[in-house]
Formats: structure tokens, sequence, C-alpha cells
């Protein structure tokens, strides 16, 4: 090396080690341990459903989960002082046969899943690595891709998925909407294109948040003891009426279930205890199993309780369902009152507990179709969201939120989805710890406008705003919910805007895979594309709605939620669960979808170079386009030279902003399963990838196969040539009020964010978007490894921030030497 | 109506100047410093660069080139730079469907880049930030500067040039009162030295800042860009804060070399004619520099 580049390349900042030696035990044996599937609680329902035959759907539902609840091996791991798991396993997944057995038939029977399986990664590395190693030993197999099952436990698990076969909800779903709706075969070639995400039967829920406070402050006892009062003074008048009593015995019979849970940890605790021989270990298990004999029965009387106590709550309704994207909401503001009032409890001690709970959040996997797995990229978006503003609107920002900031700096899990409800008078301090999180590259916290989505809200639901502000979090990636009032937001999945495109261009054909899915019409002008685009969304949208209408049946007649709904106001006011309207909020069921940037991009392509410029007709585009521009290369510079979202250019943003008024109006116009009109979305996570894979080449000169934009209003990499405070304004101009979720995303390099210089620019950014205002923004801060992948990719990095005093260029500009030599430092200046 | 010549302009800098700032690079520059990181801000007029990485080998800019200037070597399109240097066209890079062929430089009218400066006005108010002209050198440009400079200050929004100080003392103080921070740019405090780094002598910039620092010195802040092995050894360094503690000049920024515009001379068809070892300059050395500065009274800052 003759150069070697200096300061301006510093690393990403912050204190990235555990606060001590216990967690940083409990990080490397996570990070060390294989994924596995725990069948425990699959067999333990199955057995009870199998001699509940009779019994009425809720009640069936309660008293099988109740069972499993009851005889489940309760685990405390060596170091563990927050007791629970999901399964017995360190890294572990329970297999919802109940959800879905059919997938699980495939992947025991070795048969693909499913038509998009071919587009997805699993990820390496790390716990994957360690399945596939362990699995050559013998006595496990690999499962589902990464997850390893042991040969003992796997003809018991062909037999459950057996059962269930028939009996799954998505087996039940199947036999609705196959055999009645109309557009069923659509829908099926929607999955075989690409059109639509894969089936979300095997993992429906999540994006839902529990009453947390409630659960804390009144304790099981009390709300049996409400219940059962409920029951005694209960008279039907009608048999809609008598089902009441139903839903009453289901709640009960859960809740009696989760107390024998925590209770049998209690004695594994004491069990433990008797045994250990290092005192302090020893009055730890002591104090643990007083912890879990109190709580959550009772309401919790110090700081580590109470932590006990929502971890609990957290852990029964993440084993009840199926979930992606269940998450624990407001934490800082449900715990924080226990640990003002226990004075025994030091800042950094709650540090440390909080980075336990992040490792047993990070513990917790998720198996189901191979594509699910794919989009989530295993993540479970567990959202932990801080800060926002308190029922009176006054800043609600407290030592709790700076706590649980300081938790994610030392331990950079991959959960919780750590975010922060952006108020302009949020404190100083608490902003700049934020801010000094992101610059650790972890990717979180994501920041959220508050003052957008209450908004959204007011005008959909027409709530009080003082429940709103209190309410409001986010459940999952990045969608609003109101934490303990809702079910979450339950979808069918994701409708890919750029197949729709492919198919415009195509006659209704897919170019793919050769299916008919809308009659031939062949544009001829700029205007027939416009049309003929906007046409075929709103049938898209339409059969996908009403699809899941049918599901959503066939949810609620096989895996309706009873201890979640226990936990959502007013479900046991109403007499109801979830899935039969028990919720407050009912109108939170969205339709998602993802890749509208690359419409609009090709809307302004063909406008530009058809209709204004005429330097082709739209055959000729066509044609290139078919041919992936492969000897079209003048044309397709042309193409690239078209104005772009994301530059603040007017005329080309208004293309977008026009599809995405026509979408949430006409998402809206349609009412979802809970008779509410269906709440427009857009967001990401990973399908821009596969959604990209399985499309052609577009007009705005994206090659075919390759991602499509990410996130919501983010740019296509490479086409936001006027820096990020340009894709800012392009974003704002989106009305985010009309939407539930949008998001944007921007990389910067560790230059651009320097010191506390660096994090203040970067807060005066947030405020001045949020103030026009925007809804939703994260940052990646690079490192070496992102940087390695910029030059093997370099147009997924054109618009990476480097910002080097006085120096004008961009990172793919760079030559390959000098990109090494910024990787080296980027490594080495510890 | 005035207009000018800039090769960029770069949203979201962060380093030269307070808060969130647009830098306006602009073309042309009195000094010829041997390290600069923008060469192509060196040239007054506007300049062909190549990507070599983007080049689909499709030689269209051979046939393009109205100076038949361009010619294919092993099938790779190779440019005259004699003849491109003088070539009002660049017929080339229209016809380039790779991109690998750029115009460095356009000519753009002061109102324009004032439209697209106060389109970030909101950035700049919420950080503190502004506008900074920077180059090249904008005082060679002084009616455009001007124009620009009281277009921003009528729009409200803070301005700041980066001037390597050797310009005509008029077109200093005509700029001056609507400059809110000047980044003046030292080299080398030794005049023999100055001439062989960067071509000129140090008079007139010595010149100018000391009328600067005797009329507007709160406006001022020192940039000294320090070069391993040509401008960095202690009495330069100790010349460096004479002349600012002399001055009543009390702010320093310190830009360390960094080889990041090595490249971009390949793409101008130059060489870089000096090699500086950035290792030289680790974040201890650095470090130790600013604590110099710092113990003479000033307050010095790395970039």
């Amino acid at each position: 090396m003759t150069l070697a580049c200096a300061q301006p390349f510093t690393p990403r900042e912050g204190t990235c080690r555990p606060s001590g030696a216990r967690t940083a035990f409990l990080k490397a044996r996570y990070l060390q341990a294989p994924l596995m599937v725990d069948i425990d609680y699959i067999r333990l329902l199955t057995e009870s459903h199998r001699r509940t035959d009779g019994l009425e759907v809720l009640e069936r539902r309660a008293e099988n989960h109740a069972y499993a609840l009851e005889r489940l091996t309760p685990v405390i791991h060596p170091q563990d002082e927050l007791v629970g798991n999901k399964t017995r396993f360190i890294r572990g997944a329970i297999p919802y046969a109940n959800y879905a057995a059919g997938p699980f038939l495939k992947g025991i029977r070795q048969e693909q899943q499913d038509a998009q399986q071919k587009h997805m990664d699993q990820g390496h590395g790390g716990g994957i690595e360690q399945s596939l190693a362990l699995a050559e030993q013998g006595e496990y197999r690999v499962f589902s891709g990464k997850f390893l099952i042991a040969n003992a436990d796997f003809e018991t698990f062909r037999e459950i998925c057996e059962y269930w076969e028939d009996r799954c909800f998505m087996a039940q779903g199947d036999r609705l909407w196959k055999t009645h709706f109309p557009a069923a075969a659509f829908i099926e070639q929607g999955w075989e294109t690409g059109l639509f995400t894969a089936p979300h039967d095997p993992c429906p829920e999540g994006r839902l948040v529990l009453d947390f406070e409630t659960a804390l402050a009144k304790g099981y006892r009390a709300i049996l003891g409400e219940i059962e009062a409920r029951i005694a003074a209960f008279r039907p008048a009608g048999i809609q009426e008598a089902g009441k009593l139903h839903f009453w015995r289901a709640a009960k019979r859960t809740l009696e279930g989760a107390l024998v849970f925590a209770e049998r940890h209690g004695e594994e605790a004491e069990r433990q205890a008797a045994l250990e021989e290092d005192p302090a270990r020893k009055a730890r298990l002591e104090q643990m199993a007083e912890s879990c004999r109190r709580v959550p029965a009772e309401p919790p009387r110090t700081f580590r309780e109470a932590l006990q106590s929502f971890w609990f709550t957290y852990l029964l309704g993440h084993i009840e369902g199926s979930h992606l994207g269940y998450s624990p909401g407001r934490l800082d503001q449900v715990l924080n009152p226990y640990f003002q009032a226990d004075a025994s409890v030091s800042y950094d001690e709650a540090v440390e507990l909080f980075e336990e709970l992040f490792v047993k959040m990070t513990q917790i996997e998720y198996v189901a179709s191979l594509s699910w797995q794919g989009l989530g990229h295993g993540n479970l978006y567990q959202n932990l969201i801080l800060g926002g503003v308190d029922e009176a609107g006054r800043p609600a920002d407290n030592e709790l939120s700076r706590v649980i900031l300081d938790a994610q700096i030392r331990m950079q899990m991959t959960q919780p989805t750590l975010s922060v409800w952006y108020d302009d008078q949020l404190s100083p301090a608490f902003l700049m710890k934020a801010a000094e999180c992101v610059k650790t590259g972890v990717g979180y916290p994501a920041f959220f406008n508050q003052k957008t989505y209450i908004e959204h809200e007011r005008k959909t639901s027409g709530l009080p705003v003082e429940l709103i502000r209190k309410h409001a979090a986010i459940g999952g990636c990045t969608e609003p919910t109101l934490q303990g009032l809702s079910y979450g937001v339950v979808q069918a999945g994701f409708v890919n805007h750029g197949k729709l495109l492919d198919l415009v261009l195509n006659d209704g054909v897919d170019p793919l895979t050769g299916l008919r899915l809308f009659e031939a019409v062949s544009p001829r002008t700029y205007e027939d594309v416009q049309r003929s685009f906007r046409d075929k969304m709103h049938t898209t949208l339409r059969n996908w709605q009403q699809y899941w209408n049918y599901v959503m049946l066939a949810h609620r007649d096989t895996v309706p939620l009873v201890f979640c709904s226990v936990f959502v106001q007013d479900c046991l006011g109403r007499g109801k669960c979830m899935d039969d309207g028990g919720a407050l909020l009912n109108g939170s069921p969205t339709t998602l979808s993802s890749g509208l940037v690359n419409v609009a991009n090709s809307m302004a392509a063909v406008r530009k170079l058809c209709a204004e410029d005429r330097v082709c007709t739209l055959e000729e585009l066509r044609a290139a386009v078919a041919a992936n521009w492969e000897g079209h290369e003048v044309l397709r510079r042309k193409a690239l030279d078209a104005p772009k979202w994301g530059n603040d250019d007017d005329a080309a943003d208004a293309l977008f902003l026009d599809l995405f008024a026509d979408y949430c109006a006409w998402v809206r116009g349609q009412e979802n399963f809970l008779g509410k009109p269906y709440d427009p979305s857009m967001l990401a996570i990973s399908t821009p990838v596969p959604f990209g894979k399985a499309c052609g080449a577009f007009p705005d000169g994206r090659k075919a196969g390759e991602p499509l934009a990410d996130g919501v209003t983010s740019p296509f990499p490479g086409t936001d040539t006027h820096g990020p405070t340009a894709v800012i304004r392009s974003s704002s101009k989106v009305d985010h009020t009309q939407i539930r979720g949008g998001l944007l995303n921007l990389k910067f390099h560790p230059s651009a964010l320097k010191g506390e210089r660096g994090s203040k620019n970067l807060l005066a950014l947030i405020k001045t978007y949020f103030e026009r205002p925007g809804f939703h923004v994260q940052f990646n801060v690079v490192d070496s490894r992102m940087l390695r992948d910029a030059q093997a990719r370099p147009e997924a990095y054109r618009d990476l921030v480097v910002r080097v005093a006085g120096f004008s260029a961009y990172w793919v500009e760079m030559s390959r030497a000098l990109q090494d030599q910024v990787i080296w430092r980027t490594e080495h200046t510890l | 109506m005035t207009t000018g010549t800039l090769f960029d302009i770069q949203s979201y800098a962060v380093h030269d100047g307070p808060g969130i700032r647009t830098l306006v690079f602009m073309k042309g520059c009195p000094l010829a410093c041997a390290w600069c990181c923008n060469p192509e801000s060196q040239a007054f007029r506007v300049e062909l660069r190549q990507v070599p990485e983007r080049c689909l080998a499709c030689l269209r800019c051979v046939e393009a080139c109205p100076e038949q200037a361009m010619t294919a070597i092993h099938g790779v399109p190779v440019p005259d730079r004699a003849v491109c240097a003088t070539c009002a066209t660049l017929a080339c890079t229209a016809a380039c469907p790779g991109g690998a062929l750029v115009a460095v430089g356009r000519p753009v009218r002061a109102e324009a880049v004032v439209e697209e400066v106060a389109r970030d006005a909101d950035f700049f108010r919420h950080s503190g930030g502004g506008v900074t002209f920077s180059g090249g050198e904008p005082f060679a440009q002084p009616a455009f500067l001007e124009a620009l400079l009281r277009g921003c200050r009528e729009r409200g929004i803070a301005t700041a040039v980066e001037t390597c100080g050797h310009v005509p003392l008029r077109d200093l103080q005509a700029c001056e009162p609507l400059v809110d921070l000047f980044l003046y740019d030292l080299k080398a405090l030794d005049p023999a030295k100055h001439l062989a780094l960067t071509g000129q002598d140090n008079t007139l910039i010595l010149a100018n800042l000391r009328w600067l620092a005797a009329h507007a010195p709160a406006k001022v802040v020192i940039r000294h860009a320090v070069i391993p092995g040509l401008n960095d050894d202690a009495s330069d360094h100790e010349a460096l804060a004479d002349l600012m503690l002399s001055l009543g000049l009390e702010r320093l920024d310190l830009e360390p070399y960094h080889p990041l515009g090595e490249p971009k001379y390949e793409g101008l068809g130059r060489r870089l004619t000096c090699a500086p070892d950035a290792r030289l300059l680790d974040e201890a050395r650095l470090a130790v520099l600013v604590a110099t500065f710092n113990g003479r009274g000033l307050s010095c800052e790395v970039a």
C-alpha cells in the first residue's frame, strides 16, 4: 500500500461492550447457540386437542394452551436472572403446526414449499453454521433450512403435522376461499409469479402490543376475580349475548394455566437454589423463586418483579400465537414508575437487566414457511418504542428511556427493534443518547413522528386524542398501533407493485412464468400505461383484501387468540375475543405494499422518453425492457437520466404522490374482516429483494432481477443525485397521515456523524423532516463489512453519505484500491 | 444576470462551518497545491473526466468526437487531452451510455444556485447551518460570488466562504459585509515554501488576512491543511500560532491530508505529483497537534 487514509475514516462510535461479565456471557452464549426446533409446546397442545373434541372453539383453544403451559418444562439457564423462555433451548422456535402444517410436511417430505422459496436467502454464519455442524454429528437433523430438530422428536413431529394437516388454520382457510372465492386462481397465480408474498397463514398475527400496564398493576388474580364476577352475574338475553360466557370461561382458563406456568418456574428456581454452592447465585435464585411466586399473580413490589411480571405476560402471549411483529411497546412508560419507586436498583443495574432482556428477546426464533423466514431474515420485529408524549401531550421520556438506550448501545443485539416516538419537546439528554445509539451502527433506534400518527388515528378512528397519545406504539417494524387497545395490524402480506408494472408492459402475462393474470390489453401511449397500471392495481388489491377476509374467518374458527385478548381492552368488557371484534380499535388490519417508487420512476421515464422528448415509441421502449436493455444501452442511459423520485423534482415526485394517493383511497374503500375500512400501509422488510428477483427490467433503467427500491419513500439506489436533504424534501411531500406506516432509510458513513456536532446535526435533520412533516426515518451507519458489500454491489450504495471537509466525491466513484484503504481504516482505528 | 461555473453542490455538508450546510464548489483556483483533493477544481474551464469502471467499450465516443480526439486502443477509448482541453462541446459525454465520460463543471446562473441552496433553509435553521462557498477559489469569480452571497443574505441564509486568500483585496472588501464566516486557508507561512507547494508566494494572502483580521476578526477561522513531510514540522506550526496570536485570531481548523482525491487525477488524465504518507497523521499525532495549538491559547479543532 502506497497510500493510507487516516482520520477521515474514523470507525463508528460507542462503547459497545456488555456492562458486566454476566451479560457478556449471555451474549456470547447466544452467539454460539444453534437454532433449535422445540416441539414441546405443540406436542402438549396437540395432546390436549385430541382429547377436547366437542368443546366450543374458544374454550377448546384456551384449554389446549393452558394444558401445554401447565406441563412445559421450566428451564432456567446458568446465569439467567430473568425467568422464562419461549423454548427449552437458548435459540429456539416453536413449530406451530396448528397454524400451518402443510409447509412443515413439505419440509418433512423434502418437497419444495412454495414458488417463492427460490428467491429467498436464509442467511448463514454464527448460530446457523453451528446448527449445520451439529447436524453432521448424527443426533439431530436439519429442518426448515437452518434449524435442528432432535432425531428422537422428528417422528413425533411428523405425526403432529399429519394430525393437523386437515385441521390447521391454513387448511380450514383454504377449504373456504378455494371453493368459493371467484378470484381464487388469481391469488394462487399471484403467489406463483411473486405478485404477492407467500401465504401468510404460518405466521399471521403480531403487530400487536398487550396492555402490560394493567397486567402489572392489577395482577392476574385480581383479573381472574373480575372474570369470575362477570360470569357469576351473567344472564344471557340471546345466543349472541350468551357467547360471552364462552369467551370469559376461556379467558379464565388461560390465566389459570399462566399462573401454573409461573409457579413451576418458581419451583425450578427453588430446586436450583437448593443445589447451588455459590452463595450469591443461591441468594439470587431464591429471590427469583420468590418473584415467580409473586408475579404475575400479584402486582410487583420491586423493579425486578415488575420486569419479571412484564416478561411473563409478554412470553405467555408470544407462546400462544405464531407471531411476527408481536411487540413490547412503550416499555419505558410502563416500567418507569416501578423503577422510580425502587431505591434498591441503581441505573447501572437496570441497564444490566435490560441487557439480559434484549438477549432473551433475540433468543426467540420462528420457524414458518421458508419464504416467511427469508422475508423476516429471522428477525421477529419486536418493537420497543421510547419517548413520545403522555396523555396530556407532555414529553414522556424518562430515566428508564435512557437506561434502555444504554443497554442497546452496550449489547448491540438484533432485538428488540428499538424505536423513538419523536416529539420536539423530548429532552436533549435523551435525544443525544438516541443519536449515540444510532452512531454505533446497530441500526436502531428508528425515529417515528408521533404527531403524524396521532393525526392519522384521529382521522381514521375518531378516538380521543388523549387516548391515542397514551397508547400509541409501534407493532412490528413500522406499523403504528394502539397498545392494549387494538388487534394490531393483521394483513394478508404484501402486494408487489413492480410485478404489476411487469404485467402492464407484457399485456397481462407474467414474463417469467408465462402465466396470464389479466386479459390482454396492449398499452400504446403513456396514458395507457398509467390507466392500465391503475386498473390492475385496483383489481389486485380488491382480490387480495377479499381473499384475506375468508382466511380470517378460518382464523377465528381455529386459532383465535384468547390469552392475548385478555390483555386487549375491551375484550373482557365486551365478552368477545379480538377475532370477534372485542378490541376497542378494529380498524387497524391493513393492506401492505412495496415497490411503488420503481413504478413512479418508470412512469416518469415513459412520459419523458415517449411523450415529451419522443426519443422512442412505447413499443420500442417495451422491446428494450423485454430484452433487459441488452443492445439498447443508449436508450437505457436516457431512461436512467429521466427524472427520478427523491430529488425534490416536483414533476417526478408528483407521479409518486398520485400513485400513493390512489393506493390509499382505494385500499380504504374496502371493509376488513372486522367490518371496518382497511387501512393502507406500505412497508418493506426484505421484500425489495425477492420482489425484485421476480421482476423483469423496468422502463426506469432498472435491470431484471435487481432489488426494488428499499423502504417506502427511499429512492431507488443511485437515482438520488441530490443528497439526503433532497431525499427528505421529496419524502415529506407524501401525506403520511393518510397511511399507517411508511419508511425512509438513509445510509451514512461515520465521517458524516462524527462527534457531538455530528449527533446534533443528525437530530436537526430528524427535526426538519418531522416538521414538514415526515413519519419515519432510520439510519444505516456503515462499517467495514458493509463497505465490502458496497464494493461488490456499488449500485446499492450510490447514496452512501460520505463527508470529508471540503471534499467532493461519492463512495462508489472512488477507486477500488482507495476503497480498500477506507475499509482498512474503518476496521483498524479502534 | 450573473453566471459562473460550479462543479458540484453537496448538501448535508457537516465539516465546513457550523451545522448542516450546503457546500457550493466553484471551479477555478489561482493556486495549484500539489496535494489538492479536488484537482477538478483547479482549471476554470469545463473538463473531461473519465470513470473507467463504467466504460462499456461501445466506442460511441470515438464516433461522436467532432475533433477525432478519441482513439480506440485495444478496444478502449483514449482521449487526446491536449485537444479535449480546448473542446467547447465535449460531445463525447452526451454520447456515452455508461456514464464513463463526464463533463466536470457547468455554467449556472447565480439565481438558480441561490434557489437550490434555499431549498435547505429549514435544515439550516434547525442546525445553525447555512451555505459554504468553496472550490476552487470562490473569489476567483468575484461578481458571481457577490451575487450568490447577496442572494443568500436576502433569504436569511448564513454564509461562509472558504478562500485561499490569493485574491484582489478589493474583491474581498466588496464581499466582506455579506459573509458571516471566512474559512481562510493558510498552506505555509514561509514564502519560499508556499511558492514551492502552491505555485504562488503568500505575500498577497498574508496582506489580505491582515486586512480581514483588522476589520472582522470574529468572522475568521484559519484552516490549515496538514500535509505530512511538506508543511508540518514544528517550526511551521510555531509560525502559524505566532501569526494568529499577533493578528488576534483564535479559531483554527486542521485539515489532515487524505488521499481521497487521488483517483480523480487519473480520471482527468493527470498525475498526483506528490504522495504524502497519510499514515503519519494518525489520531494520536493529530491529538498532539491540537493540544499544541490549544496550549498556545488558540481554539483548535480537526475539521
